[in-house]
């Protein structure tokens, strides 16, 4: 009789190891989500000359630990008009899929829920669940804003999802696999694919802060313009549920994401020693995209929505594009060497670099053109 | 003892829903319900297809099918008011089921008939195998079909385009 992992009977094990697996999901995600919103207050408050949150147990570390407390003991409102199932159902549909994507992220050389061939698509797909949910969630509400926000929602993912996949497909090109595990090990040394790939990179942080919601792509909850959007009407947990894990928990599935794809997941010194090396470097590696992310939030802008859809369909859908083709030609014309596509890449970064205040120029002198036509 | 249990139990599951979810897109009174209807058989049959082993297709039918395709839908449902639009397809309903019975039954039928075809190969849903064939075997049927989308797509834009003049 075959004996699984522990000397326990593998039809035991296998559902044994489902659960904690789901477990140890929702336990990173719960903490994560605690721990990065402290994060953003105080990173923050940095930027802005504050101190944030320091009244609550030491430098505030319990801050969103009682505001935690006071979401789940809120009372659990809803509208009248709302139309109740779908209403209750939207926050765990666009939470699920997100706890689901955990299954195949490498924390470590063998530490992974499970090592799918098609990794990279099963994550895209979940990524795509979410949008779902999001659009349920406005029209349930039964309410413009919400409505508006979820419409939003559904243009600009479904927009940005195209440059997204698009820089995905050109690094499973370069490394051959779709398994998370086989990216990792693929970039050994200090070579990672960031420096062959890196305006697939570019383009896949753009986009990812359009999927996750983040500014300065936030307009579907924007609160100054749509109080909150597809958020409205949601309170107490279940708002937590959909802003606080959710998005904290994708920040945490695209970042790692990145981390894996172009930097090198958990690869680094000190871990052909001791394998749990690798989680430090990984945590390490996925934490400084993170403050990344929440640096962008403090610093920049909302777009309007014409800017949003028009750079991506204007700029990074056809920059992507070449880069695809470009990538993929070369894969099969210079096969052996890397170095012809690096050198594309790091002029496509050059040309979007090079795009945007010229974009922007024009923008102006149509802008001022105007102007003067209606003045005159 | 082996998984042949759970596998048969959760083929069960997963045809009941997907009758079950099937039923309520056909009967639920308004069409934004009968779309997230929609999204969940779309899920389950993507259930069908893990269980059948092709877990690529699984992928690709939740990325496209629940991702894209249900959320365009909504995209476009979503205009329409949510308290009215009652009874708007309801009359319809029974001639309809009688339509699409007709026209499936003999489709199942026909389709029980390759029960031994030799088309069924092992691990075909996987990702190379599919890969392979679909840009070797039948790239000119992929290719004709890619274009295909394309001319629908510049005569959708070229049909709007008109109407700006």
């Amino acid at each position: 009789m075959p004996v699984g992992p522990l000397g326990i009977d593998p039809v035991a094990w296998a559902p044994l190891r489902l659960v904690l697996a789901v477990a140890l999901a929702l336990f990173l995600v719960l903490n994560g989500a605690l721990l990065m919103i402290y994060l953003e207050r105080k990173i923050q408050a940095t930027i802005q000359d504050r101190i944030g949150p320091y009244h609550v147990g030491p430098f505030g570390l319990l801050q969103t630990f009682a505001d935690a407390l006071k979401l789940i003991s809120k009372e659990d409102v809803k509208a009248t008009a709302t139309d109740s199932a779908f209403f209750l159902f939207a926050p765990a549909i666009v939470f699920s899929p997100m706890v689901a994507s955990f299954v195949v992220i490498p924390f470590g050389p063998g530490i992974q829920g499970a090592d799918l061939s098609i990794g990279v698509l099963y994550l895209t797909t979940l990524g795509s669940m979410a949008v779902l949910g999001i659009v349920i969630a406005g029209w349930a509400s039964n309410n413009k804003y919400s409505l508006i926000g979820g419409l939003r929602s559904a243009g600009q993912l479904i927009s940005y999802e195209v440059p997204q996949i698009l820089a995905l497909v050109t690094v499973v090109l370069v490394v051959g696999s779709l398994s998370m595990a086989d990216i990792t090990r693929w970039q050994q040394g200090p070579l990672v694919n960031f420096f062959v790939l890196p305006f697939a990179f570019i383009c896949y942080f753009i986009a990812a802060l359009a999927e996750t919601n983040r500014t300065p792509f936030d307009l579907p909850e924007a609160e100054s313009e749509l109080v909150a959007g597809y958020l409205t009407e949601y309170s107490g947990m279940r708002w937590g549920t959909f802003l606080a894990l959710t998005e904290y928990g994708e920040v945490t599935v695209v970042c790692s994401i990145m981390t894996t794809l172009w930097f090198g997941g958990w690869q680094g010194p000190g871990v052909d020693a001791f394998p749990l090396v690798g989680v430090l470097w990984f945590t390490l590696k996925v934490y400084a995209f993170v403050v990344a992310f929440m640096w962008i939030r403090a610093t920049l802008p909302r777009l309007r929505i014409d800017q949003l859809m028009s750079f991506c369909w204007k700029l990074l859908i056809p920059l992507a594009l070449v880069n695809l083709m470009v990538t993929a030609t070369l894969l099969l014309a210079v096969p052996g060497t890397l170095l012809p596509i690096a050198v594309v890449n790091w002029l496509l970064v050059g040309g979007l670099l090079f795009a945007l205040p010229a974009m922007q120029r024009r923008r102006l002198r149509g802008l001022r053109e105007r102007l003067r036509a209606s003045a005159a | 003892m082996s998984f042949d249990v759970f596998h048969g139990v959760l083929f069960g599951v997963l045809a009941l829903a997907i009758v079950a979810g099937a039923l309520a897109v056909v009967l639920m009174p308004r069409i934004t319900q009968s779309a997230l209807f929609m999204a969940f058989t779309f899920l389950c049959v993507a259930g069908m297809f893990v269980l059948l082993g092709a877990e690529t297709m699984a992928a690709f039918q939740v990325l496209i099918y629940v991702g894209a395709i249900t959320v365009l839908i909504l995209y476009g449902v979503m205009f329409t008011p949510q308290r009215t639009g009652h009874a708007l397809f309801q009359t319809q309903t029974p001639w309809a089921a009688i339509f699409v019975a007709g026209l499936t039954l003999p489709a199942v039928v026909f389709a029980f008939s390759f029960r031994d075809a030799p088309l069924i190969r092992e691990f075909g849903g996987d990702l190379v195998p599919l890969g392979t064939s679909l840009f070797g075997e039948y790239a000119f049927a992929f290719e004709i079909a890619s274009v295909l989308l394309l001319a629908a797509m510049v005569g959708a834009i070229v049909l709007v385009k008109r109407d700006e003049d």
